[in-house]
């Protein structure tokens, strides 16, 4: 008698929740001139915080804020400084002077006339006191900044810096006359801003989506895809879900999605494009130097023989990345050709693991010096594939003697127990490949302070000079030659092991168009302006 | 009470290490230590903890929750209005009714369901109707909630298209009709409910069975059914109502839990739900945010509480007799 009743209920709930939605075949293929309108989604694992880039601090925000506002100068898609609202700069002879020359007839997206006052203030902001961002020590280098007319903007320095064209690159321009009466840190043109660039804010639903729509004033020209969607879906497994059903166009996979899922079912072959680029960071082993024994060069030279990188990479991000052997993006400038990464050479190791003093006296498999194995603790924090690495490496390194354990800890005690205090013996941790190669932050001896970046206590003099040489030369010639300099020592000394640098994996629906192959070395995106979506495979948008 | 339950959560939440300042996006060589340090400054980070809770109580009595520590500065319980009118909404505010009504409506099929099963159990003790709903209602304890929801996800969503993914409004759902718009929610929401609704029909149903299988042997069942009524009439007339009192406690005690969502249900069905926030605000050192949630937690706990003994008293003429004697 009951399941009369559960019966009807799953009738009832099948006829309620027959959908409407008919299974479109699309045709991708052919060729399509590019053409205006449509709507690209995308899915973002976190909401955005703060549309004002110089508050906000997280990759969410900043990937929509660049959208919406300009730059002075930005990076072209070779990785190289090129103009964005500047049309050129120019650099005195002493090297301490920037001027930027600013287009002509820019504006912002509600009309007003965008000039070197407006870059002003944005300087004037990052460097207040009382604006809460953490990114203001590079603009407060600045000795003296002038408005010698509305198209120029000229910056003094107290001596030459060389990071400084990066930092004009990374600085996003906000309107003065909207807030010049404002608190920075309040103020709702965070959520509700005008800015430049080739879109502005049309819609944000917190914690479900936001969209920009193509601004007719932009700077930079129209862009070609009218609106941009995101959705915000934290968990990329839903996300997957919602791209295999079509739902978003684009998103971020990992190596087994890439590798494996996508490859082995036809239909989403038919769909979906895959796109992989190198990504921005590297992931590293550091030893903290001021540890026993890993102040001796000999063991850190001999644990880098003793790991096969290539395994790592084969194993963790199924062949998807690369070894590196300086910090810096293969294929850019600042990366030395010459180097190679240490080989996988298991009697090299043991070589000079012997020549450093370690033997196994006591016949358990274990090296001993001084009566004492050799036994240390890798740290890492919550990310599979650091733990995946760390248990390739503690494998290799107990073929060669070595006890490895293992310990993986949230990230905030991370940070403040162990990185702070020096407390460990090594680390994996991952660092940017950096679009400037000024890296005295993470490599100079002075900078090993509590909460400064050289925490593994990384200490050479020829080291030191070279990166405050690289600070003070803007010529990028000039440049390079010390930063190749910079990197063959560095490897040579091994304070930290490259593992690998990981490729951003990218699938998209192959209704976008316009992609750039082969991929440049800034990435698929830098031309995201001239994608299109031909009308006849847009999704049906009157029915949704 | 509530002095003592806030002052432990507060102490217990900075007893985790690190502060807002540590977050994984503030480690980048760009951010220099001094400026971290003139951020905890400005949060009042910096000082004694009694004092960062003297601080924290005088707001609180005023009902002041504060603002996010997040760069977004949101207010953390209610909207605010500033000189030109625009209205930012409160974190709270924003979470809660998603929340509450998901919770709302899985209690309420949890309720119903678990009596229903419950009685159908008892009343064929130890017949196969009574083993397969056990058999049933363990599964759906047991089952791992977020794999369940992946398949139900990828079954009703991509294979068939029968239900949307995730989220709670379709793309369009701005331009739609009212009751589409109420169709469309309701679609949205059918997944997320039923996965959490699942994992509490195994307790509760197995509660009422065992009552009802206590009440069923008491003595004035046997008169009822010795004065000739119907087996519906002694179950459902006499027995159930006796076996509904000890749910009141239950229902009571489920007040608080009406607030918090699941974290991990929340991310998948991309939710975003009090469980999320609370999650993101622990993990971020959101202490305004986390002291927030709590605090109204906890108010809600006592309240509950009290509804439950109220309730009590109100259905059970022996409980009020012996508050009165």
């Amino acid at each position: 008698m009951y399941f009369k009743y559960i019966f009807l209920f799953f009738v009832l709930l099948n006829l309620t929740s027959c959908s409407d939605k008919k299974e479109v075949a699309y045709n991708y293929d052919g060729t399509f001139n590019s053409e205006k309108g449509g709507t690209l989604i995308d899915a973002m694992s976190g909401e955005p915080s703060n549309l004002i880039s110089m508050i906000a601090g997280d990759s969410a925000s900043s990937a929509i804020s660049g959208n919406i506002f300009n730059k002075l100068i930005k990076y072209d898609k070779n990785l190289e400084l090129a103009p964005e609202i500047a049309e050129k700069w120019t650099i005195s002879s002493d090297q301490k002077t920037i001027t930027f020359y600013l287009k002509k007839n820019l504006k912002w997206s509600d009309g007003h006339d965008l000039t070197s006052e407006d870059v002003f203030f944005t300087w004037k902001l990052v460097t207040d006191d009382k604006t809460r961002t953490p990114y203001g020590s590079d603009y407060k280098l600045v000795d003296r900044a002038e408005v010698p007319d509305l198209h120029t903007f000229r910056v003094v320095y107290k001596k030459a810096y060389a990071p400084a064209l990066d930092s004009w690159a990374t600085l996003q321009i906000l309107p003065k006359h909207i807030l010049k009466d404002e608190d920075i840190n309040r103020t709702f043109f965070s959520r509700k801003p005008v800015g430049s660039s080739y879109y502005k804010l049309a819609q944000w639903v917190n914690g479900e989506k936001l969209t920009l729509e193509a601004s007719p004033s932009s700077v930079m020209g129209e862009p070609n895809i009218s609106n941009l969607t995101s959705r915000f879906i934290p968990d990329t497994s839903s996300q997957f879900l919602e791209l295999i059903a079509d739902n978003i166009d684009l998103m971020n996979i990992n190596p087994i999605q890439f590798a494996r899922v996508i490859p082995s079912k036809p239909d989403l072959k038919n769909k979906l494009a895959l796109y992989k680029e190198l990504g921005n960071s590297y992931t590293y082993l550091g030893f903290n130097s001021k540890h026993l024994p890993f102040n001796d060069i000999k063991v850190r030279q001999a644990i880098n023989y003793a790991i096969d990188k290539q395994e790592i990479i084969d194993g963790v991000l199924l062949g998807l990345g690369e070894p590196v052997a300086s910090p810096y993006k293969p294929g850019t400038r600042w990366s030395n050709r010459t180097l190679h990464p240490y080989p996988y050479d298991k009697n090299q190791a043991l070589k000079l693991l012997r020549e450093a003093g370690f033997n196994d006296t006591n016949h358990d498999g274990i090296l001993e010096k001084d009566g004492k194995p050799f036994t240390f603790e890798i740290l890492t924090n919550q990310n599979k594939q650091r733990e995946m690495t760390a248990v390739l490496i503690q494998r290799r390194l107990k073929d060669v003697g070595i006890d490895v354990k293992i310990r993986v800890i949230e990230w905030a005690s991370f940070v403040n127990q162990f990185i702070k205090t020096g407390d460990f013996d090594a680390v994996i941790l991952g660092w940017s490949l950096s679009l400037d190669p000024d890296q005295y932050n993470i490599w100079h001896s002075s900078q090993q302070k509590p909460g400064q970046f050289n925490f593994i206590g990384y200490n050479n003099k020829e080291v030191d000079q070279l990166l405050e040489e690289g600070r003070t030369e803007l010529n990028p010639d000039k440049r390079e030659k010390i930063y190749h300099a910079f990197s063959k020592i560095l490897l040579r000394d091994s304070p930290v092991i490259y593992l690998y640098a990981g490729y951003g994996l990218t699938a998209m629906s192959k209704r976008i168009k316009g992609i750039e192959s082969p991929t440049p070395p800034a990435g698929i995106a830098y031309n995201s302006y001239e994608w299109f979506i031909p009308s006849t495979v847009r999704r049906n948008e009157i029915a949704q | 009470m509530l002095i003592g339950i806030s002052l432990i959560s507060f102490f217990i939440m900075h007893l985790a290490p690190g502060d807002i300042t540590a977050s994984e996006s503030a480690f980048n060589p760009k951010a220099s230590e001094e400026s971290r340090q003139k951020l905890r400054a400005l949060y009042n980070l910096d000082k004694p903890l009694i004092t960062q809770y003297g601080l924290w109580l005088k707001r609180i009595v005023k009902l002041d929750f504060g603002n996010s520590f997040a760069s977004h500065q949101r207010p953390v319980l209610w909207e605010t209005k500033d000189d030109k009118g625009n209205v930012t909404k409160g974190m709270i505010q924003d979470a809660l009714p998603i929340t509450l009504m998901i919770n709302l409506i899985g209690l309420i099929i949890i309720f119903v369901l678990s009596i229903f099963l419950g009685v159908v159990s008892a009343v064929n003790q130890n017949r196969w109707p009574d083993r397969l709903i056990t058999v049933i209602v363990f599964i759906g304890f047991a089952i791992p909630g977020f794999w369940l929801a992946l398949l139900l996800m990828y079954w009703t969503g991509v294979t068939h298209s029968w239900l949307p993914i995730s989220g709670l409004h379709s793309a369009g759902y701005e331009k739609m009709g009212q009751i589409a718009q109420y169709l469309d929610l309701f679609k949205h929401l059918i997944l997320p409910v039923f996965v959490s609704s699942l994992g509490g029909l195994a307790s509760i149903s197995l509660y009422v069975r065992n009552g009802m299988l206590d009440v069923l042997q008491q003595e004035f069942i046997t008169t009822a059914r010795a004065k000739g009524l119907t087996e519906n009439k002694v179950v459902y007339g006499h027995a159930l109502r006796n076996t509904l009192l000890p749910l009141i406690t239950i229902v009571g005690l489920s007040i608080p839990g009406l607030i918090g969502g699941s974290v991990i249900g929340e991310s998948i069905f991309a939710i975003s739900g009090m469980g999320k926030l609370f999650f993101d605000a622990v993990l971020m050192r959101d202490f305004p945010v986390v002291m927030g949630i709590l605090t109204i937690g906890s108010v809600l706990t006592l309240f509950g509480n009290l509804i439950a003994d109220i309730g009590y008293a109100w259905a059970d003429p022996r409980i009020r007799r012996g508050i009165t004697n």
